[in-house]
C-alpha cells in the first residue's frame, strides 16, 4: 500500500514538471497582456504532432525534435498574435476570449481533418529504472529535467536580459514603456510567441510518453488554468511550483478515492484559492 | 530653428474634443513653462505631442523631423522624452531596472553608465535604493525616479508634467533646484506645473493655455508681472 502510494506520488510529481511547463505559456501571456489564450490546448497538441511528424516521417529523435518544435511554436505564436489578438487587445475582454476561441476551433478543425481523432503515439522508449517499489520510465525523467531547464531559461531571460526586462516593463505599464522607446507591439508579440513556444515544448515532451489526438491539449489547458491560479501570473517559478503541487495531488488523490474524483479535487482547489487568495497561492500579484 | 514646433494641434478623447488648435515653439537650451488652470488640456497637449493620442489636425515637428504620425516609442528614440503626470513608474521593477528601461533606446544605451552616474549624483537617494521595488518607495522618491528615468533616456527635450504635485514644499524646492542644475548643463525643458510662481521664476519663457488653446505667451519674467496672470494663476488679489 505504502509502496504503491509512493510510486503514484513520484509519477504525479514527475508529470507535474510538465504541467508546470505547459502552464507557463498560458501564465506568461495572461500576465503580460491579460489575454486568456483559449487556443492553448490545441497549441500543445500541435507541439505533439510536430514531434510525431518529425519522428515518423524523418526519423528525428524526439528530443532533437524539440528544437524545430520550439521554432515552430514561436512562429505560430507570432502568427496568432498578428492575426487574431493584436487588433482586439484593447477591446473588452470578451473579444480576446472569442478571438482565441476562434483560433482554438480552427486548429481543432484542421487538425481533425488531417490527423483524424484516433490516437497517435511516438513509438520511442528509453527503458525504465526501478528503485524499491518505484518503476519510472526514463522519458518521464528527461521530460522533468527539460521542463526544469526551460523554467530556468525563461526566468533568466525575463530578469537578466534587455528584451526580457522590456517584456516585464510592458506588462507593468504599457504607456510608460512606449514613452521610454520600447515598442509595446513588438514585446507583446514576442511574449505571445514565447507563450506558444512553451506550450508546444510541453506538447513535444508529453508525446514521448502518452498517446495523443488533436484534442489531447484540452486537459492540459484546464490544468494550466488551475496552475495559474495556484502559482500567480507571469512568474515562471510560480507556474513550476503550481505544476508540482497539482501533479503531487494527482498522485495522492487516487490512493484515497476513485481516480474520477481527481478533477473534482483540482477544481475544488481552484475555486477555493480564487475565493480565499485571488492573487494566487504563491504569486505576489 | 525651434527644437519642437507644435502647430495648430487639435485632439481629444473619443468624440470629445479637448484641444482646439494649440501651437507652441521651444528653443534649444531654454526652460519653458506651460501654464493653465485645471482641466484646460495641458496633459492632453503633452500626450498628443508624445504620440499617446493621435492628433486630429496640425503638425508636430521635432528637430527638423515631422513626427506627427510617428508612434510614441519612435519619439523617445528621437530624443523627445516625457516624465508623465502621475509618474507611471514600472512599480513591479527595481529602481535600477526602471533606470535601465529609461535607457532602452539605442541613443541612450551608449551613454548608460555616464547618465547613471549623473542621476545618482543628482539624486543620491536613488543610489541608496537601487535594489528596491519602485512601487514601495515614498512619493517624493518615486518622483525623483520618474525624473531620473527620463534623464536616462538621453533627452534632447525633457518634458515634465506636474513635477511638484503631492510633494512637500521643501522637496518641491529641492527638485526645482535640480532643474536649474540641468538647465545649466544645457538641457532643453518644458514644464507643466501647479506651482506657477516657482515655475515662472526659474523659466525663460512661458505659454498660457485656456480652453484647449494657447492664449498668451512671453518672457517668464514679464508674465510674472502681468496682472491677469497674477490674478488667475498666482492667487494675488488686485
Ligand atoms: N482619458 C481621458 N478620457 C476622457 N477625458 C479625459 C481624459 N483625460 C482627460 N480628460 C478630460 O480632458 C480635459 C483636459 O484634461 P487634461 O488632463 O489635459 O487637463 P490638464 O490641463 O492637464 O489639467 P490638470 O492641471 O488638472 O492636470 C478634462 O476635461 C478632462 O476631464
Ligand atoms: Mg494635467
Amino acid at each position: 500500500m505504502f509502496g504503491q502510494l509512493l510510486s503514484s506520488l513520484a509519477d504525479g510529481l514527475l508529470l507535474g514538471f510538465v504541467y508546470g511547463l505547459a502552464a507557463m505559456g498560458l501564465s506568461l501571456i495572461w500576465g503580460v497582456m491579460t489575454v486568456i489564450n483559449l487556443a492553448h490546448g490545441p497549441v500543445i497538441a500541435l507541439g505533439m504532432f510536430t514531434a510525431y511528424l518529425l519522428f515518423t516521417q524523418a526519423g528525428v529523435n524526439p528530443y532533437l525534435a524539440l528544437l524545430p518544435v520550439a521554432v515552430l511554436g514561436m512562429a505560430l505564436g507570432l502568427v496568432i498574435y498578428g492575426a487574431a489578438v493584436h487588433r482586439v487587445l484593447n477591446a473588452p475582454h470578451l473579444s480576446t476570449l472569442l478571438a482565441t476561441f476562434a483560433v482554438n476551433m480552427i486548429i481543432i478543425g484542421v487538425g481533425t481533418a488531417v490527423f483524424t481523432t484516433s490516437p497517435h503515439n511516438i513509438d520511442f522508449s528509453l527503458g525504465s529504472f526501478s528503485l524499491g517499489p518505484l518503476t519510472v520510465p526514463f522519458t518521464r525523467v528527461v521530460a522533468a529535467f527539460a521542463a526544469l531547464a526551460a523554467t530556468a531559461l525563461l526566468y533568466l531571460f525575463l530578469y537578466f536580459t534587455r528584451p526580457g526586462k522590456a517584456i516585464r516593463a510592458v506588462a507593468n505599464n504599457r504607456m510608460a514603456a512606449e514613452l521610454m522607446g520600447i515598442s509595446s507591439t513588438t514585446m507583446l508579440a514576442l511574449s505571445f510567441g514565447l507563450g506558444t513556444l512553451l506550450a508546444c515544448l510541453a506538447g513535444g515532451l508529453i508525446a514521448t510518453f502518452f498517446p495523443f489526438t488533436i484534442l489531447s491539449g484540452g486537459p492540459y489547458e484546464l490544468k494550466s488554468f488551475v496552475i495559474c491560479v495556484l502559482g500567480g501570473l507571469g512568474n515562471p517559478l510560480g507556474a513550476l511550483l503550481g505544476g508540482l503541487l497539482l501533479g503531487g495531488l494527482e498522485g495522492l488523490v487516487p490512493a484515497f478515492m476513485p481516480v474520477s474524483w481527481v478533477p473534482v479535487v483540482e477544481f475544488g482547489l481552484f475555486v477555493l484559492v480564487l475565493l480565499l487568495r485571488p492573487q494566487g497561492l504563491l504569486g505576489a500579484k | 530653428m525651434a527644437l519642437l514646433e507644435v502647430t495648430d494641434v487639435a485632439s481629444g478623447y473619443g468624440e470629445v474634443q479637448i484641444l482646439w488648435g494649440a501651437s507652441l515653439k521651444l528653443y534649444r537650451g531654454q526652460l519653458t513653462t506651460l501654464v493653465g488652470s485645471n482641466g484646460v488640456g495641458k496633459t492632453t497637449l503633452l500626450r498628443t505631442v508624445m504620440g499617446l493620442l493621435r492628433p486630429w489636425q496640425g503638425t508636430i515637428v521635432f528637430d527638423g523631423q515631422d513626427l506627427t504620425r510617428a508612434p510614441a516609442h519612435a519619439r523617445a528614440k528621437a530624443g523627445l522624452v516625457l516624465v508623465p503626470e502621475g509618474r507611471q513608474l514600472f512599480t513591479d521593477m527595481t529602481v535600477l531596472e526602471n533606470l535601465e528601461m529609461g535607457a532602452f533606446s539605442p541613443r541612450a544605451r551608449a551613454h548608460f553608465q555616464e547618465n547613471l552616474d549623473k542621476v545618482f549624483a543628482l539624486f543620491p537617494r536613488l543610489a541608496e535604493r537601487r535594489g528596491q521595488k519602485s512601487g514601495l518607495m515614498s512619493g517624493g522618491e518615486q518622483q525623483m525616479l520618474a525624473v531620473a528615468r527620463g534623464l536616462m533616456a538621453q533627452p534632447e527635450l525633457l518634458i515634465i508634467d506636474e513635477l511638484s504635485l503631492g510633494l512637500s514644499p521643501l522637496l518641491a524646492l529641492t527638485l526645482f533646484e535640480s532643474l536649474t542644475q540641468l538647465k545649466k548643463s544645457g538641457l532643453t525643458m518644458l514644464l507643466v506645473e501647479q506651482n506657477v510662481s516657482l515655475a515662472l521664476a526659474v523659466s525663460d519663457y512661458a505659454y498660457v493655455m485656456a480652453e484647449g488653446r494657447v492664449v498668451m505667451e512671453g518672457e517668464a519674467r514679464a508674465l510674472l508681472k502681468n496682472d491677469d496672470i497674477r490674478r488667475t494663476y498666482l492667487g494675488v488679489a488686485h
